[in-house]
């Protein structure tokens, strides 16, 4: 495969990942919350990925999360697309595992209060932005996404590096 | 390193313009957008649903012959029980066709029903949905009621190729006019959902309730549809009215919390019933001279 294919390459091995967190969420449906780990998952490729195929793998894990839920289009995608922008030209925040814990952690909190946010805007009619109600819930989701991020890092960069190294990626320390 | 940082500008710039450029972009592309991606993740739903499927059949085939019998036994009984009924109901029928004939009587929606097996459920403060393995191939449409027996489940919000989006009776973005069970008078109530407490069952909301309306003493009062709007066929259960109903501000209504019919986080399989003529929303949505979408 030509490695100008890699982050759609990358993008399928990580698909299972995401569809595993739906499934989890899928299994907790009656506690209505729901989990995600998209922010996370974009860590291991912007370590490694030129900068426009981060953007694109992005991109994709975004929409890809929109696409079945009712958040406006692009508010997630684009916000993990200025994410993978900031990562690529500052490689030395996501250098080492405590680093990348850390952005896991920062990038997926983010990712999430943008989607619940964006979302939640269209019912500020039955539940204002600045309630306790509100605050409660995002607090809630935003703990779980921190959680998630934090369990499911190692074994996401683990399927994520494996799938980079078999396309020919090249490792951290020579990536542009 | 400077290429590298000169490089993030350019595409920090690239970013706002390209953002710019999908706000103003015609709808008609993000659906497009929305779409693609929802085809791709289409196949892995259906696995999983398969998946699931047979591991339902596995856990069946273990049940032992004994069980299996009076189950089989059990259901005779109940298909006998049916057919009776279907006959009497034929009977009414006929007597119904022929009576709205006399009165010239508007004919009521019909619908073709599809079953559909549930691939995945999704759940926020936000929305309360499931994904459906039937879509547009199947005949789906947006908007067609989703039911369960005679319980209601919700409505279908989007549809895609092989597999369709449904807002259950509980998603804020359902709404629905009803009758209360014990209403002599018959007046319409509402149905909306509403947004919900995490860790918490979720729960709808049916407001102007009439104040006279007293719920049936020593018994939950169900809540039914009317068929007003032809979306769906009347008398369908919506759920039971909570106990519970307060008046308003304006001390004009009452407003409660209504429990759905069904348990929508365990359902495993859903009817959806398409009605068999466009609907009249739908006739006002359709462009000119496209109605062979709907045959």
């Amino acid at each position: 495969m030509s490695l100008s294919w890699a982050w759609l390459f990358l993008l399928l091995a990580t698909f299972p990942w995401l569809l595993g967190v739906d499934l989890l969420s899928d299994a907790m449906a009656a506690s209505g919350v729901c989990l995600f780990v998209s922010g996370a998952a974009i860590i291991a490729p912007c370590r490694r990925l030129r900068r426009w195929q981060a953007v694109l793998f992005s991109a994709c894990v975004g929409f890809l999360f929109e696409s079945l839920r009712p958040i406006p289009d692009g508010s997630l995608a684009l916000l993990l697309v200025f994410i993978a922008i900031y990562l690529t030209s500052h490689r030395d925040e996501i250098r080492d595992m405590p680093k990348m814990f850390g952005a896991a952690v920062v990038v997926n909190a983010l990712g999430c209060s943008a989607w619940f946010i964006a979302a939640g805007l269209a019912h500020t009619a039955d539940v204002p932005l600045l309630s306790l109600h509100f605050l409660g819930q995002w607090l809630l989701h935003l703990l779980l996404a921190t959680i998630l991020a934090v369990l499911l890092l190692v074994p996401l960069t683990l399927v994520q590096n494996f799938a980079m190294d078999r396309v020919g990626v090249p490792q951290p320390d020579e990536a542009v | 390193m400077d290429n590298n940082r000169q490089g993030a500008k350019a595409s920090y710039v690239a970013l706002v313009f390209f953002i710019g450029l999908w706000l103003i972009l015609p709808s008609a592309v993000r659906r497009f957008n929305r779409e693609a991606f929802a085809e791709f993740q289409a196949p892995a739903l259906h696995l999983v649903g398969k998946g699931r499927d047979l591991a339902r059949y596995w856990e069946l085939k273990s049940r032992s012959p004994e069980e299996l019998v009076a189950a089989s036994r059990d259901l005779a009984r109940i298909n006998a029980a049916l057919e009776l009924k279907l006959h009497s109901l034929d009977d009414a029928r006929k007597e119904n066709i022929r009576l709205r004939e006399m009165l010239r009587y508007p004919q009521s929606t019909e619908f073709v029903t599809v079953v559909a097996r549930v691939s995945i459920r999704e759940t926020s403060s936000w929305w309360q949905r499931i994904v459906i393995r039937k879509g547009r191939s199947d005949g789906i449409r947006p908007g067609c009621p989703v039911v369960f027996g005679d319980r209601v489940i919700g409505r279908v919000s989007t549809v895609h190729l092989t597999t369709s989006e449904v807002d259950l009776v509980t998603s804020p973005g359902f709404r629905c006019t009803a009758f209360l069970e014990g209403d002599d008078q018959y007046h319409v109530v509402h149905v909306s959902g509403r947004a919900g407490l995490s860790l918490s069952a979720p729960r709808a909301v049916v407001s102007i309730i009439p104040l006279e309306y007293n719920p049936p003493a020593g018994q939950i009062a169900k809540v039914m549809t009317t068929g007003l709007g032809g979306v769906f066929p009347s008398g369908l259960t919506l759920g039971t009215l909570e106990a519970g109903v307060q008046s308003t501000a304006e001390k004009h209504m009452q407003t409660g919390a209504l429990t759905p019919a069904k348990e929508l986080n365990f359902i495993q399989e859903v009817s959806v019933l398409i009605p068999k003529y466009p609907t009249a929303g739908e006739i006002l949505l359709t462009p000119a001279g496209k109605p062979e979408e709907f045959r």
